[in-house]
């Protein structure tokens, strides 16, 4: 279980005098064990900065996240991170990127390469071990960097806009392809994104965040069942489906316009 | 070096009409046809301007090929290629020895940068030549002299391109290493390093053809000794076709060192030229 309590961060303002941005404010949040949390909101509320807090890779100013009532103090093998921009070694080969994380835990490589191979296997990419990252597409390349994170067999998955970069097919694929792995693997998943139908489509809860400051402003249950991933189709065209991406479009597009009203009053005056 | 046999036949003079034969466009279309046949039309063309020319000062091409042979089997040539390779090795050495471990620094700690930075900035838009008679003054005529002089020639090249190989290392790639638990040492060896790689084998590249240009700079501006003291004394002799030689042989040892080099890069970081378009 994830707790975040009362989580704070403003980075500092880029020139003198200039007041810092509130990047996340008061952030209080649980994510039960197993749950697959997705995180939306527009650019600029902080998602990512949420999900760099709870990665351990950058520190806060208020606050405090516990994991299975552990205070966080940096990376931990419990939690591993997919990168939206993938963060492949380019000097390396797909064995070699993910065997990565293992190796960097101290496992060795005759260990670490069975485990490797088996999940290069799992995220249909048999055959390219020895193949080197740029002669991957980029939906193969994230599968790299779903087999990198999951070789650590993590209690918490970290992704970051995973698919964002995606062009629409290799995403819903990779979609499908997630949601099968989960089902067989249940962990947890915090997964941050900025498409409607995909928080929706993935998690078992929505958090819906706004911007300046970045706060949680609603979380969105999504009682739709499980298992998903074999008939993912139905479950796109379900009115279950359309009923929630409407509720979240409806409470996007208050916050859209009020940002918008607030904009136009500044110029005006 | 297959190509070099296919091209043994050309020297009969084959026609871009018959090139449609497969073997024949081959061979037309390879680099080192297109290369002898660069250097056929500019010996042709020297020949033709000395001859017409007749003067002291410029030696003929089939001279200067003479010459060249002949400076093969003189004993105080290879006595000058030693004392000049001499200053070049060992200044070179020292630029490797510590420019890379500087400049890598300097790519990734802001006070290793804060401190050297002028220096290295001064070094950089100095006209080198303008410091030969100030290094003279300082130690003398020897061999420490021109090592100094191979030094501040060479290492300013080695550091910035050390310094710009750890800064364009893929910032998500140094916060991925960290996210699996990464210390700061594994970040160095198993990110940084490696991603520093190709910048790195540019600036030793870069570094050894300016390492070149010092040891021949020096020796023709002050300190009269090795190659480029023999360039002085053929010039005073009047030995154009030597002095052609020379110059010759010190541009095919800088062609030599910089193929070696070039070798070595593409061996050492294969994936630099490849990964360059995906990573964009």
């Amino acid at each position: 279980m994830i707790e975040i309590r009362g989580l704070s961060k403003s980075f500092a303002g880029r020139r003198r005098g200039r007041s810092g941005v509130q990047a996340l404010e008061d952030v209080n949040l649980t994510i039960e064990d197993n749950e697959f949390l997705t995180v939306l909101g527009p650019s600029g509320c902080g998602k990512t900065t949420l999900l760099r807090c709870i990665a351990g890779l950058v520190s806060w100013d208020e606050g405090e996240i516990l994991i299975d009532g552990k205070q966080i103090r940096g990376p931990g093998p419990e939690r591993a991170m997919v990168f939206q921009s993938i963060a492949l070694m380019p000097w390396a080969t797909i064995l070699r990127n993910v065997t990565f994380g293992l190796e960097l835990r101290g496992v060795s490589r005759s260990q670490a390469e069975p485990r490797a191979r088996e999940l290069i296997e799992l995220v249909g990419l048999k055959g390219f071990e020895t193949a080197m990252p740029f002669e991957l597409s980029g939906g193969m390349q994230q599968r790299v960097g779903l087999a990198r994170a999951l070789a650590v067999e993590p209690q918490v998955l970290l992704m970051d806009e995973p698919f964002g970069a995606l062009d629409e097919q290799t995403r819903r694929l990779l979609q499908e392809e997630l949601l099968q792995i989960w089902e067989h693997r249940r962990t947890t998943v915090v997964f941050i994104t900025h498409s409607m139908e995909e928080a929706v489509l993935l998690g078992d809860r929505v958090v819906l965040m706004s911007a300046r400051p970045g706060k949680i402003e609603e979380i969105v249950p999504v009682p739709m069942p499980r298992p998903r991933s074999e008939h993912i189709d139905t479950v796109e065209g379900s009115a279950d489906m359309h009923r929630i991406t409407q509720q979240l479009w409806g409470r996007l597009r208050e916050w859209q316009v009020d940002v918008g009203k607030a904009r136009g009053v500044a110029a005006a005056s | 070096m297959s190509s070099a046999a296919d091209v043994q036949p050309l020297g009969t003079g084959g026609g871009r009409q018959r090139a449609g034969r497969p073997f024949l466009s081959r061979v037309l279309d390879s680099k080192l046809f297109l290369r002898l046949l660069t250097l056929a039309i500019v010996a042709a063309i020297w020949q033709w301007y000395a001859v017409s020319a007749n003067a002291l000062l410029i030696p003929t091409f089939d001279g200067t090929v003479v010459a060249f042979f002949e400076l093969f089997v003189d004993p105080e040539f290879w006595e000058a290629v030693w004392v000049s390779n001499q200053s070049m090795v060992i200044g070179f050495a020292f630029t490797i020895l510590a420019g890379i471990p500087l400049g890598l620094l300097m790519g990734r700690y802001r006070a290793a940068e804060a401190f050297t930075d002028v220096y290295i900035n001064i070094l950089l838009v100095t006209p080198m030549a303008a410091i030969i008679p100030l290094i003279i003054m300082a130690i003398g005529f020897g061999l420490e002299a021109r090592v100094l002089l191979v030094v501040l020639f060479a290492i300013p090249m080695v550091i910035v391109n050390c310094r710009a190989g750890v800064r364009q290392v893929d910032p998500t790639l140094i916060e991925m290493a960290q996210s699996f638990g990464a210390t700061e040492r594994s970040v160095w060896w198993r990110i940084l390093l490696p991603g520093a790689m190709p910048a790195v084998m540019t600036g030793i590249r870069i570094g050894l053809s300016r390492s070149l240009t010092a040891m021949v700079v020096i020796e023709l501006l002050l300190v009269a000794v090795g190659l480029g003291g023999l360039i002085i004394n053929f010039r005073g002799q009047f030995n154009a076709e030597g002095l052609y030689a020379v110059v010759v042989f010190v541009v095919f040892e800088a062609l030599v060192l910089i193929t070696v080099a070039r070798w070595l890069e593409r061996r050492l970081v294969p994936w630099a030229s490849e990964g360059a378009l995906s990573q964009s």
